[in-house]
């Protein structure tokens, strides 16, 4: 057990130093203004900038375009790149996709692609969820039919967050309908140039961008396949596995699960809270703080906080999600009309309508990368070992 | 605090961590059966019990060696803490290891410490400081002849021939009315600033410590209600294998996993940087008194109209959820504590 503060060398220090300055140059005003206004989860400046210091893939070789980074100096990358904000949901997915293209991909592919990915240039997003079933991956119905060395690909996906902004989507089809559910799927990593695909935003209340996806006999060539045909499953199960947490041998630098960089703005919509109660008078004169009722819900978030971020693995998953829910709705009910006030306007808390903006954004954290609920029943089954629940229709639960 | 900062978030448990949870598990699931629980209603100690606890040096491993312990740390003591919880153990063992290393910190007379640590006598501790004669509920102190009080401005240790009379109460504890002018001796152990900074430091432990009672005690009822539906069936089902069911007992297990880590995590800070986190012990209590209140009752459900019943086991621990989590005072109160905390530091 050790909690103490990592003991920087002189080389992490100067690389601390390196990676503050150049976010201070290239995370401006206007990458904040132009997520707040477009909710695209990526600031395409800001990830090439990243790219051309090799901090996309931060531990390839330099070699390969990457850094070369000890797992120090990426955790001080990390934790740097949340401390200003940067919009990164496009380097999450992009790092999750790679993980399958490098097992899984042929050579001449990761040789195609690499280079792109580590200097910024190619950047991928999720083709998972489709109109019938969000968290039910594997009924997946958009279909690939091969035409010599092409696929011929129709259907929908939803939820493709970053599709605006990514050259490739992590598409997961059904190419035999004969098979049994799991069996019959295959991955392509389409380019999202190709003629026949059509993205179409879909707006959240969250303040995110996402997409409905569309395939037209969309010509996709063999060549863009990850793995064998119809294991489409094994091939998807590499990058989820890792979002849903579920590996052992954790490294000590890193957080408890996956999703904790979801509470930060609730952090920050507590921090405003707090000052919100120590600085702001009432019509009456007196202040929050002298109101017996403020403390204990201050003291309740920040417990939930706390507790959130020591839950671990997929037991985290859950807590995050709910935590955030709850909480910034009682940050708000503690605040009271003042909390809804929006960004911009005339007595907004904090620097963008913190507290109205976590309230709003929570509503996602527990449908993101698979809803509470397929977690539960993880947890249920691999955690407490209580008896599978049987649905006709769902032979593995994810 | 710094939210960005690059700390290590070890949760291990080094060999001599485990090898001690190890060995007091083995010794409460032996020694204390739910008969044993049962039996020592309604004062809820077993003298037995803590005489053989006693033996195994509980009294004095976590005082430093100057004074004869083993330096044992306060991770030691939650991972002690958790499985006394897990069992129910009816025996003072927070009260008393907090309330000596209370006379040690204050530099009581070594041959008292030794006494104390040896348990020739039992000490507890008032939580509420004490400024006229009103009396006020401490725990253990119907089975403990001697308490440490904050009486003003001083640390003092009060004893008496005899301990309190026991009141009946839920969780079946030694709770006892206490007031300062009862015909006790009195030793001034501190004065000022130090008596304050001492009571102050030792309320806080024992709240670390029984958290983590309330995560073993929590975890325990969560094993019972899932053995339960693994067992129970109805409509030709296990009732387990139904979300109305496991969806519940899933959130006493996040409750569990999430609040033993942050038992650990507030134990690490005070042992090792103490006055960085204050808050950390507190808010372990209260994640630990909600993960336990909720815990026991949503097992107890799950056994159904069993789970009212006083025969069925999940009823000791139901009682105890808030039998123990309210001995100290309010909850509330705790939860105010900790956002003056945050409110003067953020």
């Amino acid at each position: 057990m050790d909690f103490s503060l990592v003991e920087l060398t002189r080389d992490q220090q100067i690389f601390q130093r390196t990676v503050r300055a150049l976010l201070d140059e290239v995370v401006t005003d206007e990458v904040h203004e132009h997520e707040r206004a477009t909710g695209d989860g990526i600031s395409v400046p800001v990830h090439l900038a990243l790219g051309r210091h090799g901090w996309v893939m931060p531990e390839w070789p330099v070699e390969d375009g990457g850094a070369g980074l000890d797992p120090v100096c990426r955790r001080i990358l990390e934790l740097e790149l949340a401390r200003y904000q940067v919009p990164r949901i496009g380097l999450g997915t992009t790092r999750l996709v790679w993980a399958a293209v490098e097992r899984f991909g042929s050579r001449e592919l990761r040789e195609r692609l690499g280079p792109g990915v580590a200097d910024g240039s190619v950047r991928f997003c999720l083709g998972y969820s489709e109109p019938d079933g969000g968290s039910d991956i594997a009924a997946a119905r958009v279909r690939a039919v091969r035409d010599g060395d092409h696929w011929i690909v129709n259907g929908s996906k939803l939820w493709t967050t970053g599709a605006q902004c990514c050259q490739y989507s992590f598409v997961i089809t059904r190419t035999d309908p004969d098979l049994p559910k799991h069996k019959g799927l295959t991955m392509f990593l389409v380019p999202l140039d190709l003629p026949g695909v059509e993205i179409q935003p879909i707006m959240t209340y969250g303040g995110e961008r996402t997409n409905a996806v569309f395939f037209g006999d969309v010509r996709v060539s063999d060549d863009q396949r990850l793995g064998e045909v119809n294991d489409g499953w094994t091939v998807l199960r590499g990058p989820l596995d890792k979002e849903h947490s579920l590996g052992p041998g954790r490294d000590v630098l890193e957080d408890l699960s996956s999703l904790r960089q979801y509470l930060r703005p609730l952090e920050t919509a507590l921090d405003v809270a707090v000052a919100w109660a120590r600085d702001s008078t009432k019509p009456d004169g007196s202040g929050p703080l002298a109101d017996a009722a403020v403390l204990e819900r201050l003291g309740r978030a920040a417990t939930e906080i706390e507790l959130a971020v020591c839950t671990p693995g997929p037991l985290g998953r859950v807590k995050i999600g709910d935590v955030m829910i709850e909480q910034s709705a009682q940050l708000m009910d503690l605040v009271g009309t003042e909390a809804l006030i929006s960004a911009g306007a005339d007595g907004a808390l904090g620097h963008e309508g913190d507290i109205d903006f976590t309230h709003r954004f929570a509503q996602g954290t527990t449908i993101y990368g698979g809803t509470v609920e397929v977690f539960r029943n993880i947890i249920a089954q691999h955690d407490l070992h209580l008896p599978r629940a049987s649905f006709p229709g769902a032979k593995v639960v994810i | 605090m710094d939210r960005f900062e690059l700390r290590s978030q070890d949760f291990s448990l080094d060999e001599d961590q485990l090898a001690v949870r190890a060995a007091f598990a083995d010794f409460f699931a032996k020694e204390c059966p739910p008969e044993t629980v049962r039996g020592a209603e309604p004062r809820g100690f077993d003298a037995d019990l803590w005489g053989r606890l006693l033996t195994l040096g509980v009294g004095s491993m976590s005082l430093p060696t100057t004074a004869g312990g083993d330096d044992a740390t306060l991770v030691d003591l939650v991972l002690i803490a958790e499985e006394l919880g897990r069992v129910l153990a009816p025996v003072p063992l927070i009260s008393h290891v907090v309330a000596t290393r209370m006379l040690e910190r204050a530099g009581a007379p070594a041959s008292l410490i030794s006494a104390a640590a040896r348990g020739d006598f039992l000490v507890t501790l008032a939580h509420a400081p004490v400024t006229g004669g009103a009396r006020q509920l401490v725990p253990d102190a119907a089975v403990a002849t001697h308490v440490v009080a904050l009486l003003d401005d001083k640390l003092v240790l009060l004893s008496a021939d005899g301990p309190g009379a026991h009141v009946s109460n839920q969780g079946c504890t030694p709770l006892a009315w206490w007031r300062p002018t009862d015909g006790h001796d009195r030793t001034v152990l501190a004065a000022g600033a130090k008596a304050g900074a001492i009571h102050t430091d030792a309320v806080a432990e024992w709240r670390l410590l029984t958290a983590a009672a309330l995560v073993g005690m929590a975890d325990a009822a969560l094993r019972l209600g899932v053995e339960f539906a693994k067992t129970r069936r109805t409509l030709g089902v296990p009732i387990g294998s139904l979300q109305g069911i496991s969806f519940p007992l899933v959130d006493i297990a996040v409750g569990v996993g999430g609040t033993r880590h942050l038992v650990w995590k507030a134990a690490w800070y005070a042992q090792h940087e103490p006055g960085s986190r204050p808050e950390l012990p507190l808010m372990a209590f209260d994640a630990a008194s909600r993960t336990a209140t909720h815990g026991t009752s949503a097992s107890a459900h799950v056994h159904g109209g069993l789970g009212f019943s006083v025969e069925a086991d999940i009823s000791l621990y139901f009682l105890r959820a808030k039998g123990w989590s309210l001995l100290g005072g309010s909850t509330s109160a705790n939860l105010r504590e900790i956002g003056s905390v945050i409110a003067g530091a953020a």
